[in-house]
């Protein structure tokens, strides 16, 4: 346990490193990017002395280290300024589409997992088999398929032709959001005993999830099965099968563990890049989530929603890349968190 | 666990998916989606969606009818001084905010004292709004800085305020002094109106659900839509599917022509089109060679195809003739229109003091990237031109490129094809924007004209109180534009919305229009029949 908290010490260390980093990057990229914000938020018709207001108003007449400063001496107080496209404190609106994000990308992520992993390891068992070729034929559309063709094939297959599952929002109308507790309505509703509305809201996460997680899924499956491939190759595998082991034992306890080491490593990076990328996913679902916020910041120069939503992805990074750090550690000693603590 | 029990488990796990989920509790549901952000604060907001979501939660003092004429709506009368400055408004009684507190002449005052004081929104309207005096509880005079005619025009936009709730939810300390916020963040997701609809939820970037006023203070119509939701999407595949399952009765403008066909094959989705007051210019740079000769400019208007352009490019849409668009009120319909004429255009270009450099003076027409179909014209206009010799270059660009070429004499393209709409239902407002002084280096004119007649001569216009008088003043205006040439005036605008016309009656679609923003999107005014959607669901 004290080489764990150790370990995540170190990293916590890291990241304030890499947070300042990314928030100084940001900070300067951002504002020296063409166009005035103040006067794309407000219009072009508004007075100039309304643009002035604004631009006084979050220091854009500073010079650009007083204005980082000014910027820093809020995030460290939990204020992120505000948004010039909602009008709205930043911090509240990360509040609002950071959970539905999150949310889109843990059940992205159980697609990935279950699907990824089974028919990683199927097409790993029936290896240069017609299973294996059909599997490998499936996981290469997957890849070279960007998320948001698969989002407008699902929309199109089951919101258009068989019109069984909805494709816009996260609730049908009429349906009264739970209670904000964890900000993703499936765990709220859970929580608060509302189990139509947990129905409801899973019918809405089954698209754009399923969207978003078929790449990584795919490229789950190619990985597990190159894995498993490999490591029905070795002695310590024949020597189990000279010994009489069952088949089955074999596959799930000596064989899927290790490999699923390189998948887990591969399903951490895809997981955070999933909230990050999923911009035209939630456009296509009209899903208020983070990525979409953060385009939207990008494309209409609102400059400190833009620099909070990268500063939040890049949290999210380390914290998934430490988690799958601590997972890797624990199936197998040897590499991760062992070879760190070690020293190496 | 049995293998069957897994089974069994998960099969009813996947039915409760599919089949569980609550059905709109609204009786007659209006779903309707806008390019976002929408913006319900009426010191604010004023683009598209807020202008529609404004007219649905607010009273204004006038209303337009059809021809974009004033009426009284909470306005009951009102006087104005012969010399202009001095607007009376006598207010009507008994009108009741949404929490049941009556609208009264203090509620008009902190309006324009607010929304002038903010500057944002359509504040630009109102710049000349000296200060508002308080005669009575239902009296308040308007004292402007100097005449202007169209003021009852320009009330269209002036959306009042419930005082008391919105100085109940100032948050101080703020950018505004005294006022603190002024009520900004509270005003963000609610309402503080008297209109027709009332603010039910609204989970900013996603949607707006209104609700209606049932004790409103003018006749709704018994089949009017009880919930009204603008949510936030423009995504062609999510709109086709919407429409295709009843879920959203009326589209948005921004659909591509490819969407709107495939909109129109859904059974009982049709696509109602009216003109919008919108015109496509290219505005001619007048102190850019080439396009400062005047020659030059009449040959380029000769050479150019608008049949092609309207027919090929912007089908549904009119001809533009002369600088204001033919469906506001104001435009002179008598204002010659130019066609294509390659020898008129010869003629024209031959008596240019660039005739025989034509290869030493380019033309650059810059234009904004989206929508696609600006390029198409772009490319038109270049094979254009080059019949009659003239040598043009394009340059696309994002928008807010365009506004900041736009914003310098020198960076200023000799053509810049840009979408103008007047800020209030009258020629005046086009022509202010478009050509006075005042509007050189923003984005509404590339023509750099400053020419003091004209700048006189629009003054004198707007300063006049009499609207017939005033409109005889625009024609001149108008004839006074063209005899300089200093555009080319492509087409008026449709503006285009797929909507269900199986169980939704949208006056606009009738061809009953009101030429200003938004007001064509009243709930009040659109029926909806839930039952002609049950039977086209089964």
């Amino acid at each position: 346990m004290g080489k764990i908290i150790k370990f995540i010490a170190k990293r916590l260390v890291y990241s304030v490193f890499v947070l300042v980093g990314l928030s100084i990057l940001i900070f300067f990229i951002a504002r020296v990017m063409p166009g005035n914000p103040a006067r794309m938020a407000l219009g072009a018709r508004t007075p100039e002395w309304a643009i002035e207001r604004l631009r006084e108003e979050m220091h854009l007449d500073e010079p650009l280290y007083i204005q980082y400063y000014y910027w820093v001496k809020g995030a460290l107080h939990g204020n992120f300024g505000t948004s010039l496209v909602t009008r709205r404190s930043v911090a509240e609106d990360i509040k609002v589409f950071f959970p539905a994000s999150l949310e889109l990308a843990l059940y992205a992520g159980i697609f990935m997992g279950i699907i990824g992993i089974t028919l990683g390891t199927i097409s790993g068992w029936y290896s240069n088999t017609w299973v294996d070729n059909l599997v490998r034929i499936i996981s290469y559309m997957g890849i070279i398929t960007p998320s948001f063709v698969f989002a407008i094939f699902f929309v199109l297959i089951f919101g258009f032709v068989l019109q069984i599952l909805p494709t816009m929002g996260r609730l049908s109308p009429g349906v009264v959001l739970p209670p904000s507790i964890t900000g993703m309505v499936t765990f709220d509703a859970l929580i608060t005993g509302r189990f139509n509305v947990f129905f409801d809201a899973l019918k809405h996460l089954l698209l754009p999830a399923l969207s978003l997680a078929m790449g990584p899924l795919s490229q789950g499956a190619r990985i597990t099965r190159a894995t498993f491939v490999d490591n029905a190759q070795k002695d310590y595998i024949a020597n189990e099968r000279s010994c009489g082991i069952p088949e089955r034992t074999i596959m799930f306890k000596y064989l899927l563990k290790p490999s699923l080491i390189p998948t887990i490593t591969v399903f951490g990076m895809d997981f955070a890049a999933i909230i990050g990328n999923a911009f035209l996913v939630e456009l296509i679902f009209s899903w208020p989530g983070l990525s979409r916020y953060g385009m939207n910041a990008m494309l209409q120069k609102d400059l400190n929603a833009m620099i909070a939503v990268v500063i939040v992805l890049g949290l999210m990074f380390i914290i998934v890349n430490t988690i799958v750090d601590l997972i890797v550690g624990y199936l197998d000693p040897r590499i991760g968190l062992g070879a760190e603590m070690s020293g190496k | 666990m049995s293998k069957s029990v897994k089974i069994l488990l998960v099969t009813l796990c996947l039915i409760g998916i599919l089949s569980l989920g609550a059905a709109s509790a609204a009786e007659r549901p209006f779903n309707t989606n806008w390019s976002w952000p929408t913006y319900i604060d009426p010191a604010v907001g004023s683009d598209f969606s807020s202008s529609v979501a404004l007219v649905n939660l607010y009273d204004t003092l006038f209303y337009p009818d059809f021809t974009g004429d004033p009426q009284p709506h909470v306005a009951e009368n009102w006087e104005v001084s012969t010399d202009g400055l001095n607007w009376t408004v006598h207010l009507r009684q008994g009108i009741k905010f949404h929490d049941g507190t009556e609208l009264t002449a203090e509620d008009v005052k902190f309006t324009m004292d607010r929304l002038t004081t903010i500057g944002e929104g359509y504040a630009y309207l109102f710049k000349g709004v000296k200060s508002t005096e308080v005669i009575d509880k239902y009296s308040v005079i308007f004292h402007l800085d100097q005449p202007f005619g169209p003021f009852e025009t320009v009330l269209y936009r002036f959306y009042i305020l419930n005082k008391d709730l919105v100085m109940a939810n100032i948050k101080k300390p703020g950018p505004y002094g005294d006022m603190g916020d002024y009520g900004k963040q509270y005003l963000l997701t609610h309402d503080a109106g008297s209109g027709p609809y009332i603010v039910k939820e609204f989970p900013l970037e996603e949607y707006l659900l209104m609700t209606i006023n049932s004790n409103y203070w003018k006749s709704i119509d018994p089949n009017a839509p009880d919930e009204y939701k603008m949510i936030g999407t423009c995504e062609p595949v999510t709109v086709r599917t919407g429409m295709s399952r009843r879920e959203i009765e009326l589209g948005d403008q921004w659909q591509p022509v490819e969407a709107l066909e495939a909109l129109a094959k859904i059974d009982n989705v049709k696509i109602g089109a009216f003109p919008n007051g919108s015109s496509h210019y290219y505005m001619l740079n007048t102190k850019k060679p080439p396009t400062d000769d005047i020659h030059f400019r009449k040959a380029m208007a000769w050479a150019l195809d608008y049949k092609t352009a309207i027919d090929k490019i912007f089908p549904g849409c009119t001809q533009s003739r002369g600088p204001v668009n033919q469906f506001i009120p104001g435009a002179d319909p008598t204002i010659f229109q130019y066609q294509q004429n390659l020898e008129k255009a010869m003629a024209e270009l031959k008596q240019s003091k660039y005739y025989d450099q034509l290869d030493e003076y380019p033309v650059v027409v810059a234009f904004p990237s989206v929508p696609a179909d600006n390029e198409k014209m772009a490319l038109l206009f270049m094979s254009n031109m080059n019949d009659i010799g003239i040598k043009v270059e394009t340059l696309k660009v994002p928008w807010a490129s365009i506004i900041e070429i736009m914003a310098s004499e020198e960076t200023s393209p000799n053509v810049a094809g840009v979408n103008v709409a007047p800020h209030y239902p009258e020629a005046g407002s086009l022509l202010e924007s478009r050509y006075k002084s005042d509007s050189v280096a923003t984005w509404e004119q590339n023509e750099w004209l400053l020419d003091p007649k004209f700048d006189a001569m629009i003054e004198d216009a707007l300063k006049t109180v009499n609207r017939e008088e005033r409109f005889v003043k625009y024609s001149q205006v108008q004839q006074y534009i063209m005899d300089l040439c200093p555009t080319l005036f492509i087409f008026d605008q449709m503006e285009k919305h797929p909507y269900q016309a199986g169980y939704i009656d949208w006056p606009a679609s009738r061809g009953e229009v009101i030429p200003v923003m938004g007001y064509n999107f009243a709930g009040r005014f659109i029926k909806v029949y839930p039952e002609k959607r049950a039977e086209m669901l089964k």
